[in-house]
């Protein structure tokens, strides 16, 4: 009987995400976006593209207001929402960070898995690039010389939990190779390093990359994504340069408070897919190099369990401390 | 402080900061210090928590040594006021959670102008009231920035 | 592009009426939020980012980079008079600055303020037109090795900053490197210091710490004694309110200095200006014939730092422009921004778009020229706070500092540390520890500390290359120099001394 009744529940949920307008749901008072960047990082750009996109295209009776609770590595922004448990108007912009800091930070208290998951929206792909001098011409060359020389090749990178450094250790356990990964807090000191000639390699976001390529001052030898970008479609993927490793996009997307009603979250689905309908949401997904990442909520829940369980395996293997 | 023939406040600050040292000293030695990839977070630690030791060590022999220099008595009136005054800037932080930042702003203010600066209850009530309506009008109103609120609702 | 006619064309742009009001919609905010602590301007562009989607990018760049620089100008104010510094880098005005003004010289250490902001503000613009690309090239031959020589440099500052006795100074420096450790490390994400507090896990916010010592710290001190109605002395008339001659000739030197530092540093993406802000004080002090006198109260130690800070803006622009590499904070969000309009920042952008910046650069010049005009009389007004009887003031300082730190982050913790950065501030005034060799470990302490992992990374260990390097042997040898040379000093007087008695 039980089984019949949740059968029902899921089969009228399902019926209500496909057929939007007769969700019960609608936000009555202004929405809050919550971010774990101050103003400015990647995810409060996001958030306030966002908001402006549903203000202009006139998608929500309600404004959206971002609210910035940065610090503790994402943990006070996650933290908050799970203080907001049960607040049908208020959303927070996930990246990856917060699945994977949580695993290295005992601090942690919360972690994703106490959220109600809504959508994921984009996935972040990534190129691999060299000086335009150095002597590589592919993948493999790289590999080859670092499993030559080992310890003598460099990467610049961010923190040790970062996509940069899953990328490096995913590659290195496929071929026995050994290369340095040298952190820098900032995304222009990496990049400088690497034009200075400082450190050999760099996992770089497309956008950017283009530019100095165009420059002459960068060559990309692979990218990091499911199939070739429009912006390099002579850059073979990882895959296809023939490292069988998983594909580890940046993820970006969209989780709510503990025990938000089901019309909520169905409600925040049907937004949200209306968002990524928008032309200025395929041009912003264009002029990034971001790829559409769009899952409901259910295969988002999946996604989240796989992710984590791959980067604590990753993080043990880079020799940080995984807490949980 | 009646007979002290040292500069008690070098030798209890020393004596602090030289337990501040040892502190360091163990936490890092719990962090990797120096391994494959180059040094660990516990290479600098380490560092300046000897140098702390030693510094403090240092002061603390140096004002022994200076014994029966002039001392000035310490004056604990002073002192007590301005204590007081920080417990209730603390006290007013811990309110901020429950009352939000105009009242607790306003409990802190009157207390300072009438209890620290002895001025008459209702100069320091207009004071008071002036001073948290002033910061709404020029954070909360004319530029947006979010103030603490409380179970009040403001 | 020859210089001349992009400049003509960038004027042509800038002085068209709508880019001049966005400009100067741009610079009057900046002063507006430079002036209140904590409110930075990252935060202020980050939330006017949405407003110029409908805009053309050139007079957005203009509105915002208006706000970048304004800000700067407004960050003296408070540091000036209140002893708050509103940003890291108006640390070092505090030093002077605050002191002017209790010896009644409040209105003119803004007015300095002012002017070295403008003629700093301006030959930053200069710079960044006339040596941008090589400039640029320069700044990508600095690696690890270098950023950590630059740390030593400025750590060695602490000798020039310490009063009494140098071992108070070290001590204090050393907790500032303490708490800068405190967090996250970046190299193993292994937590530091938290003592199991989630909201320390990205360290503790420089607002927290500056505030905390700094204004807190005076307050309290202040609040010994019942006695006096005013804080300060209010300079009365127009003519106490300006700069004298003698001051102003007094600055020369500082001016100059405080700018090609200032620049020099700013196009480094991986320095600051407040680093800028220390060295260029430190400078002006080893190079002044009454060093003992810095700290009291002497003009040039504000034109010298508040110079430093307002051309780092040319300087960090550089990168961010010839490049597309942000430094940190402000650069980062406008580079965000120029994507966000569909530009594609990095090394060709000048090329593809001369108008974007010689529009931006001969905006540049006319919002300095505005910023004076608009700071200069609103210098007596500022002074009017002083006119606050003591018992309304303090309160509103207190009220700033809270409003100030929660604006940052929004966390209540937070607001919890200033109070503790606050007792710890008024004990260091009582028990004689300077409080800027804190300030100088805490800004320094993270970077130098980084720069000195990642070099034996690279290096494999080898100390060698942080010596091998010419800029970085330079560098670090004058660090030696500023170090040890009150020792040699020392023992220098200790031998006349010997001599003298044993003759």
């Amino acid at each position: 009987m039980k089984k019949y009744i949740s059968f029902v529940l899921l089969a009228a949920a399902a019926a209500l995400a496909a057929a939007p307008a007769a969700a019960q749901f609608k936000p009555t008072k202004p929405i809050e976006i919550i971010v774990h960047t101050g103003p400015g990082g990647g995810a409060d750009v996001l958030a306030r593209f966002i908001s402006s996109l549903v203000d202009k295209e006139k998608l929500a009776p309600v404004r959206m207001q971002v609210t910035n609770k940065p610090g503790g590595g994402g943990l006070t922004a996650m933290n908050f929402v799970v203080e907001k448990k049960g607040d049908a108007h208020a959303i927070a912009i996930f990246t990856g960070n917060w699945m994977t800091n949580p695993l290295t930070q005992a601090e942690a208290k919360v972690t994703v898995k106490d959220m109600t998951p809504v959508v994921r929206l984009v996935l972040e792909p990534a190129v691999i690039a060299v000086k335009s001098d150095a002597p590589f011409k592919t993948m493999k060359d790289f590999v080859d010389a670092a499993i030559k020389n080992p310890g003598q090749m460099k990467q610049s990178g961010g923190s040790i939990t970062s996509r940069d450094n899953v990328v490096r250790q995913l590659i290195m356990k496929n071929t026995g190779a050994n290369w340095v990964f040298i952190s820098f807090p900032g995304g222009g000191e990496r990049i400088a390093a690497l034009l200075g000639g400082h450190v050999n390699m760099m996992v770089i976001e497309p956008q950017e990359a283009g530019e100095h390529i165009r420059a002459g001052n960068m060559r990309v030898l692979a990218q990091v994504a499911e199939k070739r970008l429009a912006g390099f479609p002579n850059v073979p993927t990882l895959k296809e340069a023939g490292f069988d490793v998983p594909n580890v996009p940046q993820v970006r997307g969209v989780l709510a408070p503990p025990g938000m009603p089901a019309d909520a979250v169905a409600y925040y689905e049907d937004l949200f897919a209306k968002i990524t309908q928008t032309a200025s949401w395929k041009k912003y997904l264009e002029d990034n190099q971001f790829e559409d990442g769009f899952l409901k909520s259910a295969e988002l829940a999946k996604f989240m369990d796989e992710f984590t369980e791959r980067m604590r395996g990753i993080l043990k293997e880079a020799g940080a401390k995984v807490v949980r | 402080m009646e007979g002290s023939r040292f500069s008690s406040g070098e030798v209890v600050s020393g004596a602090v900061l030289a337990g501040l040292g040892t502190f360091i000293i163990i936490e890092a030695r719990g962090w990797v210090y120096v391994d494959a990839d180059g040094p660990g977070p516990g290479f600098f630690p380490t560092w300046y928590g000897i140098a702390m030791v030693v510094l403090s060590l240092l002061l603390i022999a140096g004002s022994l040594r200076k014994a029966r220099a002039a001392v000035q008595p310490v004056k604990w009136h002073e002192i007590s006021r301005a204590l007081f005054t920080w417990a209730a800037f603390a006290g007013s932080v811990a309110l901020l959670k429950v009352l939000g930042f105009m009242l607790s702003f306003g409990l802190l203010t009157l207390f300072v102008v009438a209890v620290m600066y002895r001025r008459p209850l209702w100069t320091a009530l207009a004071v008071a009231v002036g001073c948290s309506l002033g910061f709404y009008a020029v954070f909360a109103l004319a530029l947006d920035v979010g103030l603490p609120v409380g179970i009040f609702g403001f | 592009m020859d210089i001349l006619s992009g400049l003509l064309q960038g004027f042509a742009v800038a002085l068209a009426p709508l880019n001049l009001w966005w400009c100067f919609v741009g610079v009057f905010l900046g002063t507006v939020v430079g002036v209140l602590p904590g409110l930075g301007p990252a935060a202020t562009i980050a939330m006017l980012l949405p407003l110029t989607f409908q805009m053309n990018p050139t007079t957005a760049l203009i509105m915002l980079c208006g706000i970048y620089y304004g800000a700067k100008y407004g960050g003296s104010t408070t540091a000036i008079l209140l002893n708050v510094p509103g940003e890291s880098a108006s640390v070092v005005t505090c030093l002077d600055g605050y002191q002017m003004a209790r010896k009644g010289r409040g209105g003119a250490a803004l007015g300095i303020a002012a002017i070295a902001s403008f003629i700093a503000g301006t030959f930053g613009v200069v710079a960044l037109m006339l040596v941008a690309p090589p400039l640029a090239k320069f700044a990508l031959s600095f690696s690890s090795p270098e950023y950590f020589a630059l740390m030593c440099l400025g750590l060695a500052m602490v000798v020039l900053l310490a009063g009494q006795s140098m071992v108070k100074a070290l001590l204090a420096m050393l907790v500032g490197l303490w708490i800068a450790s405190m967090g996250t490390d970046l190299f193993t994400a292994r937590s530091r210091f938290t003592f199991g507090y989630s909201e320390m896990l990205d360290g503790i916010d420089f607002v927290v710490v500056a505030i905390g010592i700094f204004a807190l710290g005076e307050v309290l001190g202040n609040m010994e004694t019942r006695e006096g109605e005013k804080m300060l002395p209010v300079p009365k008339g127009l003519r106490n309110l300006l700069p004298t001659l003698a001051e102003l000739k007094a600055c020369r030197f500082a001016f100059l200095n405080g700018s090609v530092i200032g620049f020099l540093i700013g196009v480094l993406p991986g320095a600051g200006s407040t680093i800028a802000s220390f060295i260029s004080y430190g400078i002006e002090k080893a190079v002044s014939k009454h060093p003992e006198k810095f700290g009291t109260g002497v003009p040039e130690g504000v034109a010298a730092p508040e110079g430093a800070n307002n051309s780092e803006t040319g300087g960090a622009l550089v990168p961010l422009l010839t490049l597309g590499i942000p430094g940190s904070g402000t650069t980062a969000i406008l580079l965000a921004a120029l994507i966000l309009w569909g530009l594609k920042p990095g090394p060709l952008m000048i090329h593809d778009n001369p108008d974007l910046f010689w529009g931006l650069v001969a905006s540049m010049y006319v919002g300095n020229v505005m910023l004076l005009v608009l700071n200069l009389p609103l210098i007596p007004l500022f002074a009017q706070i002083l006119k606050l009887p003591v018992y309304v003031l303090y309160p509103v300082i207190f009220g700033i500092s809270i409003v100030g730190v929660y604006s940052v982050s929004g966390s209540l913790f937070d607001t919890w540390m200033l109070a503790v950065f606050g007792l710890l501030g008024y004990l260091m005034t009582k028990l004689d520890y300077p409080s800027a060799p804190l300030i100088l470990g805490f800004v320094l302490g993270d970077s130098m500390e980084r720069a000195l992992r990642q070099s034996l990374m690279m290096s494999q260990g080898e100390l060698s290359i942080l010596v091998s390097r010419p800029i970085s042997a330079i560098m670090l040898s004058l660090a030696a120099l500023i170090l040890l040379l009150p020792l040699f000093r020392k023992a220098n007087a200790w031998r006349v001394k010997a001599i003298v008695e044993n003759g």
